[in-house]
């Protein structure tokens, strides 16, 4: 694999994106495919720096980030504190496994009709799903990194009298980061599937509803610019959660590291 | 403490409580009787829209479009993976489209799919094999990749050809990635079935449930998405069983190793 990193190849990937825009731009102006459903490249990168710029497209993902954001960092807190709990009392664990076994298959978009019951179809609605959603992943792995911790270490932090809240404070919440924050990434992509489902089933903004509106409004280039600011939202969320978890997470793959040597 | 005991029951105890306090509240009205209706008029919907004929046809109508869309995914993204896990060069040359393809939300395609294929089979059809595709892609890129160089050699040493390669050595070595790949993308489509249904769709279990809450029939509500929870437990069970059947050689190999 060592060719891998070579420029020369990373090129010839470039030159196969470029080569399909090319020809997705070819094919569009030639009439060879229906120019409706694909418009030319150029004008959809046109519609989208005029959407961009008239502050159309800024204000539906003020609204679908703010939604995601609130969802996201309530499943964080709740689910985080509930697994910590729940991996370091065993007992409680026993009680709740069943519960959450039951639970935990339905697929989670089957809440949206729970959600827009009780909560209407406005904001809240939106962020109960995300919350939801993005809470089973977290608060497993929680359960399962807190439940894996080395036996040494709980012993040795006793043998130095340390007290309970101390003992969570210090050794389980530090031991068990590293499957929280693998819970927090596999959450992420989730919260932003499920933001937008919510807001396509009801809503009258954010990304969500912004693609299907313009694909139902027959405004195509619109939707494509829409699709591409949402896949730049999730690229963009995945590399700032990167390069939070190399700055948080930094003292971990150092120890792993000077291990393995 | 009454409770010192570590076993199973207690979870049993827990979830068999559930149901009657759960009952008890909404018949005292603690819950909003029309958002809670009681369990056991829930239960009694399920039972009349199991028997009524009503409900069995939106479950196939699910089934039917999650296992087009995973299987379809399925034969494509293994060949696909496994081409590029093993050509570097295939690899190279797809390497930034993929990047740029995967963090696109699926239900962000569903307007581009509806624009193409209409509110039909054919859409959901589409989204399942769009979401379905990113796990088992990396999966059996990565488990090619990461086959032994020592089966590798020495299947050359003994002369097998690259196809004859390909399918006795590297196939089987790479597949429990694959499976893994497998495993994820059936919670997936069942996901995506159930959102694609409820944006456009005229049945099917995810506009089943969501059509009962607009007609504000909330005990079928419930009962749907019960029915749903048990759909998902269900094919889990059963890619487990599969997986014990097929995998069960890559299990032995590796208890007897430790």
């Amino acid at each position: 694999m060592a060719e891998r990193g070579r420029p020369s190849f990373r090129l010839a990937g470039l030159g196969v994106l470029v080569a399909l825009l090319c020809l997705w731009e070819l094919a569009s102006r030639t009439g060879y495919v229906y120019e409706v459903y694909f418009p030319p490249i150029t004008r959809i990168a046109g519609t989208f720096l005029r959407i961009l710029l008239d502050g159309t497209l800024v204000q539906h993902m003020l609204a679908t980030l703010g939604r995601f954001g609130r969802g996201y960092l309530l499943a964080a807190a709740l689910a985080v504190s509930a697994g910590l709990v729940l991996g370091y009392w065993r007992l409680l664990f026993t009680f709740f496994e069943p519960l959450i076994e039951f639970m935990r298959p339905m697929p989670s978009p089957a809440i949206i009709p729970i959600a827009i019951l009780l909560f209407g179809i406005g904001d809240e609605m939106k962020i109960f799903v995300t919350l939801y959603a993005c809470s089973w992943p977290i608060l497993l792995n929680t359960i399962d990194g807190v439940r894996s911790i080395d036996r040494t270490l709980f012993n040795t932090a006793l043998t130095f009298g340390l007290g309970r809240w101390e003992l969570i404070r210090k050794v389980v919440i530090p031991a068990a980061s590293p499957q929280i924050v693998t819970g927090l990434r596999i959450s992420l992509a989730i919260a932003l599937i499920l933001v937008t489902t919510a807001e396509m089933v009801v809503s009258n903004d954010g990304l969500g509803f912004f693609i299907l509106d313009e694909q139902r409004s027959f405004r195509i280039a619109e939707m494509y610019a829409g699709i591409f600011t949402l896949a730049l939202l999730g690229y963009t969320l995945n590399r700032v959660f990167l390069a939070l978890d190399a700055r948080v997470m930094g003292w971990h793959r150092g120890l792993t590291k000077k291990e393995i040597l | 403490m009454a409770w010192t005991t570590e076993s199973r029951w207690n979870g049993v105890l827990v979830l068999l409580a559930v149901f009657p306090l759960w009952e008890l509240l909404s018949r005292a009205k603690l819950l909003h009787p029309l958002f809670f209706p009681p369990m056991t008029r829930i239960l009694r919907a399920l039972g009349e829209i199991m028997l009524s004929g009503n409900l069995p046809g939106h479950i196939v109508a699910s089934l039917q479009r999650a296992a087009a869309g995973y299987f379809l995914a399925a034969a494509v993204f293994i060949t696909l993976g496994i081409l590029m896990g093993y050509w570097q060069r295939l690899y190279n040359l797809f390497e930034l489209v993929i990047e740029l393809a995967r963090p696109v939300p699926p239900p962000a395609l569903i307007p581009v799919a509806i624009l193409f294929f209409g509110i039909g089979n054919e859409m959901k059809v589409f989204i399942i094999f769009f979401s379905c595709a990113w796990p088992i892609l990396i999966n059996t890129i990565d488990g090619v990749r990461g086959v032994d160089r020592v089966l590798v050699n020495t299947a050359l040493t003994f002369g097998l050809g690259r196809f004859e390669l390909i399918r006795k050595i590297i196939i089987p070595a790479a597949s429990p990635y694959i499976m893994t790949g497998l495993r994820i993308s059936v919670a997936i489509s069942l996901i995506l079935v159930v959102i694609s249904e409820m944006v456009g769709s005229t049945d099917g279990i995810g506009y089943f449930i969501l059509n009962a809450q607009r007609s504000f029939e909330i005990p079928e509500m419930y009962a749907g998405m019960i029915v749903l929870a048990a759909l998902g437990y269900t094919l889990n069970r059963v890619f487990v069983l599969v997986d014990g059947r097929l995998m069960g050689w890559h299990k032995g190999l590796t208890a007897r190793l430790r």
